[in-house]
């Protein structure tokens, strides 16, 4: 949520901090910034207002009342001190169908106002939150949102039929397959027609039960201010979060409004809005209030909350006072009573919905007392646990088969094809889980391959452990309904080898490695493992081995690692250059590396020793060397070169290029 | 010449040393389905229906027509907590490193599957000073160096006070050192999660926590694309 630092002024006057101090206060006490920028010569705060604080701080007096807070202050000026009057009229009838899908509704009829451009004060701050101006009405409403969270709407009140000299509002269901048009969104100019479902609350126009707009989701075309229009309604309600939710959620629309209905700004608020709008209006507009209907028929009062001391201290790790935390709640703007000693009585101010429980107040005395006073408890160490068979033979296999060349990946557990498709997959080609993961070891050996070189390896050996997942037939799925977990889809935890050591593709002798590590892994485990093998890759349901194998007592103790340091991987290809020549017998092959690394340069990313052998006093060496750019592709020149200042250096040893 | 020897996955690197950290200090690796129940994904973790708490996570659901009731690829590992408790009940010291998926494009920072580590610790008078002291001892045990905490206020629906945590390393050479760094969520489980597992919030208290094992290897080792743990790529396996 953007908020205009100078906003905050008409609330805290001179005790605004400045807007460094402000982002200490929030970050520490309350909210994350997400940044400020300046827009024209005024600072905009993004602040990360969290869920459960969305219905009172989703505005700049929620965010200033929060400051004070913090500050343990009051504001200088609240527009929501005192309970507002509004004189009452007959002139609007409101008709709710379903009072706990509206519990609040009212609407003010304004007469003899002037549309015009808005001042430039407004405008300013509006353009501040990246707001255009459109006339001082629609402004208006908008201003007051930003100002104390309360969204409203305004029609033309000569453009809304009247009956028996009343205008008539009425707030039901849509009926399924019910059109209702509502306003063009960002960018569009077309009118969207939207079906109804019937979940959907309606604002409709009584007299001919004509829809008018999506209740806190979106307005429609009727009855919109024009600049001839001389007298308005305005409208401010309350709409049940869920419904309002569903609603925008359904249609893809997320403004302003529906994302403050979704949560839950009190009850309270639509009359504030009321008299902050008619306010305003009479101000840049001029005309006469002629009078509010509020309909209010399911109010809500914050709940009378104990909250008890020791449990305060004892979530908290803290030692705090009754007192101290008597006055932390206080400076929420919540009533606190004592009951007895240590035992608080609490409730919340009318525009924090989100005081309901114990723990929401402890959480405001943790917050404001300082999360950075909460002190570390030291575990103690040297305890066991029990051992988790999963994790101690997965980790054995692992081992077992790294010992015998093998390296583990991690593929994605989406396919393009498999059985069981998601419902709103991210892209076509992962809109299945896998079954199996063979298919990807296979892509795994295939596009490997082409890497050898670069890895300094003559095959590819690898696997994976993963969960797979399988269709459960419906009848097995009959036999387990009822049972509130079990979601009727099978999964288990599968290992699959692969072995490639031909570039174009599998052949038959890959299959000896490949049971050679079976054979390594059933000595390992001690059980016979019947692998399904296809084509160099081998899988198993790991799940069912582990099931029957003893669960040990105690993990064996870590494998030392050595720290890796991480380079990504070049996205140029790799040229690679073999060298053998005879040294006298006696020189190492780590020497003659040695002397190679110079000339070699910064291209050659390995030199990987893959022959030797000793003849007549003098020993071969064969050496791969591999050249590869993190920034573009090498050429055969530029390879070219290295290897002529490698054999130059060759010959400086009195080495012999074979 | 002797067989070149295999390289370990980076990921199940960490959850071995990981699950030796927390061993020690009394962790159980606990696990669970990655498919798993809307009742436990979200129900069981105080996240209701069209309420925008669900927002936080966008998820993968599957077709009606394959499950018995609505099921989703787990968005988080505390659905494991869930689970935990109604079969084991209080008090309990679990750790839960395991995949998850979040539905949302992908980048640099952000993969549609990612492995995440839960932990959940429920005891008679178990306060939020515990979870600081635990997470300092585990962040310098797997950083090696003295790491200190700080919390935050935040908000998840399954904890309150819900905390942010930002970790620092206090000493090495590492690049870490000296920053503050956000790490994850955490905070005191919700008594509706402990009634919900039948536990009883006025005889216990916990917390739970739960972070990104992707983003400990970003910092641990200075992976740049999360994307590379899971290409199956050897390029990029093999440095570890």
């Amino acid at each position: 949520m953007n908020i205009c630092y100078d906003w905050l002024k008409d609330y805290l006057r001179t005790d605004l901090p400045n807007t460094g101090e402000v982002e200490r206060l929030l970050t520490e006490h309350a909210f994350e910034i997400d940044g400020v920028a300046m827009v024209g010569y005024h600072a905009v705060i993004d602040i990360d207002v969290l869920p459960n604080r969305s219905s009172d701080c989703l505005c700049h007096r929620g965010i200033a009342r929060e400051l004070a807070t913090i500050l343990g202050t009051d504001l200088q000026y609240d527009p929501l001190a005192h309970v507002p009057t509004l004189t009452p009229t007959d002139k609007i009838k409101v008709t709710i169908a379903d009072p706990s899908a509206c519990p609040r509704f009212t609407a003010s009829l304004v007469t003899g106002i002037t549309v015009k451009e808005s001042p430039g004060w407004l405008k300013d701050r509006l353009a501040a939150l990246g707001q255009r101006s459109i006339n001082n009405i629609v402004d208006a409403t908008n201003y007051v949102m930003y100002a104390i969270g309360q969204p409203l709407h305004a029609y033309d009140a000569d453009l809304f039929p009247q009956v028996d000299g009343a205008w008539r509002l009425g707030v039901r269901y849509g009926a399924p397959g019910e059109v209702v048009e509502i306003l063009p969104e960002g960018g569009s100019t077309e009118v969207r027609q939207v079906v109804c479902e019937g979940t959907e609350l309606l604002i409709v126009d009584q007299s001919s039960d004509t829809p008018i707009g999506l209740a806190g989701v979106k307005g429609g075309q009727f009855a919109a201010v024009h600049p001839g229009t001389t007298n308005i309604i305005i409208e401010a309600a309350h709409f049940h979060p869920t419904i309002t939710r569903k609603t925008a959620r359904r249609l893809g629309i997320v403004i302003d409004a529906s994302k403050r209905f979704e949560n839950e700004p009190s009850r309270e608020l639509p009359p504030y809005g009321q008299f902050e709008i008619i306010k305003l209006i009479k101000d840049i507009a001029g005309g006469e209030c002629v009078g509010t209907v509020d309909e209010y028929l399911e109010p809500k009062a914050n709940p009378e909350v104990v909250v008890r001391v020791s449990t305060t201290n004892a979530l908290l790790g803290l030692t705090l006072t009754q007192d101290e935390i008597e006055q932390m709640i206080a400076r929420t703007g919540s009533m606190v009573t004592e009951r007895e000693p240590g035992v608080l009585v609490c409730t919340g101010s009318w525009e924090r919905t989100d005081l309901l429980i114990e723990v929401d107040f402890i959480e405001e005395v943790g917050r404001l007392h300082g999360l950075s006073n909460i002190v570390s408890v030291v575990p103690d160490t040297g305890l066991s646990a029990t051992v988790n068979a999963r994790q101690y033979y997965s980790e054995k296999i692992r081992h077992t088969l790294m010992q015998a060349g093998y390296s583990e990946v991690i593929t994605s557990s989406f396919q393009k094809k498999d059985h069981i498709q998601l419902r709103n997959a991210l892209a076509s080609d992962k809109s299945y889980v896998r079954s199996t993961l063979t298919h990807n070891m296979h892509q795994v050996l295939d596009t490997n391959f082409s890497h050898t070189d670069v890895l300094g390896i003559r095959s590819v050996l690898a696997f994976e452990i993963g969960t797979v997942f399988n269709k459960v037939n419906a009848e097995a799925r009959e036999g387990a309904l009822g049972q509130k977990n079990d979601p009727g889809v099978g999964e288990h935890l599968s290992l699959a080898i692969g072995v490639r050591q031909k570039g174009n593709g599998y052949t038959p002798k890959d299959d000896a490695p490949l049971q050679a590590a079976i054979s390594e892994l059933q000595a390992s485990l001690g059980v016979d493992l019947e692998f399904d093998i296809d084509k160099g890759v081998a899988e198993i349901d790991l799940s069912a081995v582990i099931a029957t194998l003893p669960v040990p007592a105690t993990y064996d103790s870590m494998v030392e690692r050595t720290a890796a340091t991480y380079s990504p991987v070049s996205a140029y290809p790799a040229m690679a250059r073999d060298i053998a020549l005879w040294v006298s017998q006696g020189t190492s092959s780590d020497e003659v590396v040695h002397a190679l690394r110079t000339p070699a340069g910064d291209m050659c990313v390995r030199i990987d020793l893959f022959d030797e052998f000793t003849k007549d006093g003098q020993t071969s060496f064969a050496f791969r060397l591999v050249f590869q750019s993190q920034n573009k592709t090498l050429t055969d020149a530029e390879v070219g070169e290295v290897m002529a200042a490698i054999n130059a250096t060759v010959e400086d040893q009195g080495w012999e290029v074979r | 010449m002797p067989p070149t020897l295999g390289h370990q996955h980076p990921i199940t690197q960490m959850i071995d040393e990981i699950n030796h950290i927390f061993a020690d200090i009394g962790f159980t690796f606990a696990e669970g389905p990655e498919a798993e129940t809307e009742h436990y994904n979200f129900d069981q973790l105080n996240v209701p229906k069209d309420h925008p708490s669900r927002d936080m996570q966008d998820t993968f659901w599957f077709k009606d027509a394959d499950v018995s009731e609505p099921t989703v690829l787990r968005t988080h590992t505390s659905p494991v907590q869930a689970r935990w408790l109604e079969e084991h009940g209080a008090p309990c010291q679990i750790i839960v490193p395991g995949k998850v998926f979040r539905n949302e494009a992908t980048d640099a920072t952000h993969e549609a599957q990612f492995y995440q580590l839960e932990g959940l610790h429920i005891g008679e008078g178990i306060h939020l000073g515990h979870l600081k002291g635990t997470l300092e001892y585990f962040f310098s045990q797997f950083f090696s160096g003295k790491t200190e905490v700080r919390f935050r206020p935040s908000f998840f629906p399954f904890v309150e006070p819900g905390v942010e945590v930002d970790m620092r390393l206090l000493e090495g050479e590492s690049k870490l050192a000296g920053k503050w760094i956000e790490v994850m969520g955490a905070g005191m489980v919700h008594p509706n999660v402990l009634k919900a597992g039948g536990v009883d919030p006025e005889k216990f208290s916990g917390y739970a926590f739960g972070m990104g094992i992707d983003r400990l290897g970003v910092m641990k080792y200075g992976v740049e694309d999360v994307r590379d743990f899971y290409t199956g790529d050897l390029r990029f396996v093999n440095q570890f």
